[in-house]
């Protein structure tokens, strides 16, 4: 079973998207923070990180080389918030960030791309 | 003199009292608040499933008001925050739980900004026609009832959307032209940018500068100059000038740095910051940023660049 963790310290959108993910073979956890998401990652090898906003890429710390062990490409990280300026998507993707989605989403298109995600690995 | 004592008495018992009140709903809402959340994510369980699904009523039997209040709050949430969900599903669950006439009661028993908030969550619902009809005149309360009105009856009637905002008395504000602009986002409100900032209509056109904006049209580069050379300066011509920064589109045309020229020195700064945002060069700017603005212009874009999201290594 492939695992997934979504990071939001917002409660609904993070189940909102928990929820819209049921059914995928996957099983779904929730961190409050990127404090949080970074100790659950030292224990756990996710699949996939949802990170449903932008504030812990700002911080100034590199999350992705944190919760990413070195020379793997696995856990894929996808960014979904409602912030849509170029410049925050290109150095995000520059981070390393795998996918940026922006809110409002479509369940069924999130859906299929995070399914398309686990089915690579 | 006991008289004044009594008084005193009176006014120290009743405040006591007021502040006892009050502790003990906000003890009782916080000892609910549990509750209520687990029931909301229950029920926003059962709204996802069933949008998924294509079918679903939410359970537990949404029958008390608070409880029915609860639900609709979660389908407007739901509703935000994503597009193209099966409206037939939700329409089902509101018509199952009669969620419209809840909000519509709620919304001609209350007032202000509780009025505003009900009319916003019966805005988000996938409600038929009837519900805006009915919260038609609401249009004449203050100015958030008014606003909401104006949005509960553009989505329930998106043909007529652009008559509505023209004819809305009061000049949109940001926030209220992003709350619009939100609709379009979910795909609700079906309006061209084109005919909106060619319109003489004050709140046409801003709206369609903030769709511009919004959603990075390039082509209506000329639209905005026309507005930048040809209309008085006012806020739309200083909006027209912010569209295109966020374009990118070069800024040393003639007349847009003849209007830039004639800004005075907290616009033009104001200016000058949205400029560095968007990630213009000083060099670029020789012909708008004379030599006293320079070393602004720069420290601007140095303190922007580290408000880029990045690794550590890159500082």
């Amino acid at each position: 079973m492939h695992r997934v963790l979504i990071v939001s310290d917002e409660r609904f959108l993070q189940r909102l998207v928990g929820f819209a993910l049921t059914g995928l073979d996957a099983e779904v956890h929730y961190a409050e923070g990127a404090d949080e998401a970074e100790r659950r990652c030292r224990r756990t090898l996710f699949d996939l990180i949802l990170v449903l906003e932008v504030a812990p890429f700002l911080s100034g710390r590199n999350l992705i080389g944190r919760v990413r062990p070195a020379g793997l490409r696995r856990p894929a990280v996808y960014v979904l918030t409602w912030q849509q300026a170029e410049q925050t998507v290109l150095s995000l993707l520059e981070c390393g960030v795998d996918q940026y989605l922006t809110f409002p989403v479509s369940l069924a298109r999130l859906r299929s791309k995070v399914a398309e995600e686990l089915g690579r690995t | 003199m006991e008289r004044i004592f009594q008084t005193y008495a009176l006014c120290a018992t009743a405040v006591a009292a007021v502040l006892a009140c009050t502790t003990l709903r906000l003890r009782l809402a916080r000892r609910r608040a549990p509750w209520h959340e687990a029931l909301r994510l229950r029920y926003l369980r059962c709204v996802v499933h069933a949008l998924l699904e294509g079918y679903g009523l939410p359970q537990p039997a949404a029958k008390r008001t608070q409880v029915r209040l609860l639900l609709a709050e979660t389908i407007a949430g739901v509703t935000a925050a994503t597009y193209g969900p099966d409206t037939g599903v939700l329409r089902r669950i509101v018509a199952a739980y009669a969620l419209d006439e809840l909000l519509l009661r709620r919304i001609r028993r209350s007032r202000g900004y509780r009025r505003a908030y009900y009319l916003s969550l019966l805005a988000m619902l996938p409600a038929d026609g009837s519900a805006a009809r009915r919260a038609e005149h609401y249009g004449r309360g203050n100015r958030s009832v008014r606003f909401y009105a104006l949005l509960l009856r553009l989505t329930n009637d998106p043909s007529r959307s652009i008559r509505l905002i023209a004819d809305y008395p009061t000049p949109l504000t940001l926030f209220e032209i992003g709350e619009i602009v939100a609709l379009l986002r979910r795909g609700a409100l079906p309006v061209a940018y084109g005919p909106l900032v060619a319109s003489h209509n004050r709140n046409l056109r801003a709206l369609g500068l903030a769709i511009v904006r919004r959603f990075g049209i390039e082509e209506a580069e000329q639209a905005l100059l026309r507005i930048v050379d040809r209309e008085p300066a006012d806020e739309l011509t200083r909006e027209a000038l912010f569209t295109l920064c966020t374009l990118r589109r070069p800024l040393t045309r003639r007349a847009v740095t003849r209007r830039i020229a004639a800004m005075d020195r907290t616009e033009r700064r104001t200016l000058l910051r949205r400029m560095a945002f968007e990630g213009y060069a000083a060099g670029a700017l020789r012909r708008v940023i004379d030599a006293e603005e320079r070393p602004y212009y720069e420290a601007l874009v140095a303190s922007y660049k580290r408000y880029l999201p990045c690794s550590v290594r890159d500082f």
